[in-house]
């Protein structure tokens, strides 16, 4: 140890500096345990499979040579199911820390907590999306290969591409979000199935308007809407609930981070 | 240099921290003493702001922790060795906590060296035994060469050569002008590695003063120990004097609350031989005892006797 520790340097870092280490770190963080590429191993099996499995029923099905499908549904159907592997990426990266203890030590790195809660939602959703993004242009593009009358156009590719990113950015968000509200794995795991599932499949099954209506408002009907255009709702509404959520989740979980005890 | 003022912590109908004030000074290693419950982690969570006072403030080296930009440089912590996430390795964990303050990786492996964690370092923390934890997180501490040091009992599950080694780095962080502020219950190590000590009692300031000035202090009760062959001459003489006397199994007399000099100036009025005549100073366990007898909050009631007992 050298015994310059002892005067005190005062090397201030810009916000922006401080930030980059911090994304940075938590670019580490999430490459360094082995749940990350568990779930991601999960989401590739998942959006990959189910994708290509989609497409294979596709190209035997009558609806075979001749038609016009975009092969695009692929990476769609595939997401559908193999989102959730990623929403459990984003959320145990904030809530691990949590579980374990690590947000002492966390937040004596990096005190500043506005900084820490910008990089610590930035870093996963990131993650998430972008590794949604890719998987589900591999699977369009075996899609294409496995069955030939799938139409694949960059338009079409961009747009559906571009929907995904949507939907994972907004899911991950709430997964983030309500991580750092709830703060326990189990609890926010729980919340972000019902939301984002379980709910928006249950509701309207029930055939209360009442019910019907509360689905439809729910952040896994708009999920659902923005990727496969089902069920009947406005482009205006399922924006709106993406974001309402997200934006919901994300206040609740940065109040939690900036204003209460580390926990 | 850590000044805490006014500092104080409400947790639902539990005052934690009442009213705190004191300051833990560079070059010295300042021992953070109270019972189960007193404060001492709480208050070490709000110098770091971890938690928020509920009034009062700390400043760390002149200023707020919680603003620092490189706050590893400035101040470096082992609260709890378990917060630890047990999926990463040693060296993954440190080098998480290097590259959120700009600190080369190279110093990572200075310190997993510096701290005997060796080739475990590359391994889960799953696997590490508390004493292996408990190096990782001084690692985690002195990864930025920081002036400032705060140890929540870093002893905590250490084997003999580990306490050893802690109490030596402690000494030496201190001797190279760092502030160190180090809580432990284990007074013997305390009585030997700190120059300082605070001590506090339900969430209160009991006590701020050198060792050597607790030790020396009214709650540290002089006796001397006295040899004569006339110990029930002299006995009677000083119980006459309202001094308390008693004997100890080896035939010596103890003498509480005296100096050497009022028991060697009554045995020469006396005119008895005496032998032996030393003061005794009560360790710093008993005197740590009486200063915080009142404040402790989870005493243990007199065990029952265990009903097999072995007969001699
Ligand atoms: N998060 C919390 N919520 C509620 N009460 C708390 C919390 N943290 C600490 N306390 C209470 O505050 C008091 C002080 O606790 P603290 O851990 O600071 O004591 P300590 O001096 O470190 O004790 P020990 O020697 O056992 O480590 C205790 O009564 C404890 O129950
Ligand atoms: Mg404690």
């Amino acid at each position: 140890m050298s015994a310059t520790g002892v005067a005190v340097r005062s090397a201030d870092a810009s916000t922006a500096t401080v930030f980059a280490r911090a994304a940075s770190a938590e670019w580490l963080r999430l490459r360094t345990v082995r749940t990350t590429w568990w779930c991601l191993l999960a989401a590739a099996v998942t959006i990959v499979g189910i994708g290509a499995t989609a497409a294979f029923d596709e190209a035997q099905g009558p609806a075979g040579p001749g038609s016009t499908l975009p092969a695009t549904l692929a990476g769609e159907f595939g997401v559908l199911p193999g989102q959730f592997a990623l929403l459990v990426l984003a959320l145990l990266a904030v809530t691990q820390e949590h579980a374990t203890g690590m947000i002492g030590p966390t937040l004596q790195w990096t005190p500043r907590r506005g900084v820490l809660l910008a990089a610590r939602v930035a870093v996963p959703v990131a993650v998430a999306t972008v590794a949604g993004v890719l998987l589900a242009l591999v699977t369009d593009v075996a899609a294409w290969f496995i069955a030939p009358g799938l139409t694949l156009s960059l338009a079409d590719l961009a747009d559906s591409l571009g929907r995904i990113a949507a939907v994972l950015a907004a899911g991950s968000l709430l997964a983030v979000g309500l991580g750092l509200l709830l703060r326990s794995t189990a609890g926010a795991l729980a919340t972000v199935f019902l939301l984002q599932l379980v709910l928006p499949f249950l509701l309207p099954a029930f055939d209360v308007a009442w019910m019907r209506d509360l689905g439809r408002v729910l952040p896994g009907s708009g999920a659902i809407w923005t990727l496969l255009g089902e069920p009947d709702m406005t482009a205006v509404l399922a924006t709106t609930v993406l974001a309402g959520w997200s934006a919901a989740a994300l206040a609740g979980g940065g109040w939690s981070l900036l204003r209460r005890d580390a926990g | 240099m850590i000044e805490v003022r006014g500092l104080t912590k409400q947790y639902g109908t539990v005052r934690a921290v009442d009213d705190l004030t004191f300051d833990v000074r560079p070059g010295k290693v300042t021992g953070f003493l109270g019972p189960n419950g007193a404060g001492k982690s709480t208050t070490m969570r709000m110098v770091l702001g971890l938690d928020r006072p509920t009034a009062g403030r700390a400043l760390v080296a002149g200023r707020p922790f919680a603003g620092l930009a490189r706050p590893l440089r400035t101040a470096g912590a082992l609260l709890d060795a378990q917060a630890v996430n047990p999926g990463r390795s040693g060296r993954d964990h440190l080098r998480v906590a290097a590259r959120t303050n700009g600190i080369p990786v190279r110093r990572v492996d200075e310190v997993i060296d510096q701290v005997g964690l060796g080739p475990a370092a590359r391994r889960r923390v799953r696997g590490y035994s508390l004493g292996m934890r408990q190096r990782l997180g001084i690692a985690g501490a002195l990864l930025g060469d920081p002036a400032v040091l705060l140890f929540d009992e870093p002893m905590n599950g250490l084997d003999l050569d580990g306490v050893r080694w802690i109490r030596r780095l402690v000494r030496e962080l201190a001797d190279e002008g760092r502030t160190v502020l180090l809580s432990s219950h284990l007074m013997s190590e305390m009585e030997q590695t700190a120059d300082h000590l605070v001590i506090i009692g339900r969430g209160r300031l009991i006590a701020d003063a050198s060792l050597e000035e607790i030790m020396r202090g009214e709650n540290a009760a002089r006796r001397v120990r006295v040899r004569t062959p006339s110990g029930d001459d002299l006995a009677g003489a000083l119980l006459r004097r309202h001094l308390r006397v008693h004997p100890t199994g080896d035939g010596d007399l103890l003498v509480e609350g005296a100096s050497a000099e009022t028991v060697g100036d009554v045995a020469l009025e006396l005119g008895v031989a005496v032998h032996r005549l030393a003061e005794e100073h009560s360790s710093l366990e008993q005197v740590y005892l009486d200063l915080t007898g009142d404040s402790v909050q989870y005493r243990v009631l007199a065990a029952p006797e265990p009903a097999g007992q072995v007969r001699r």
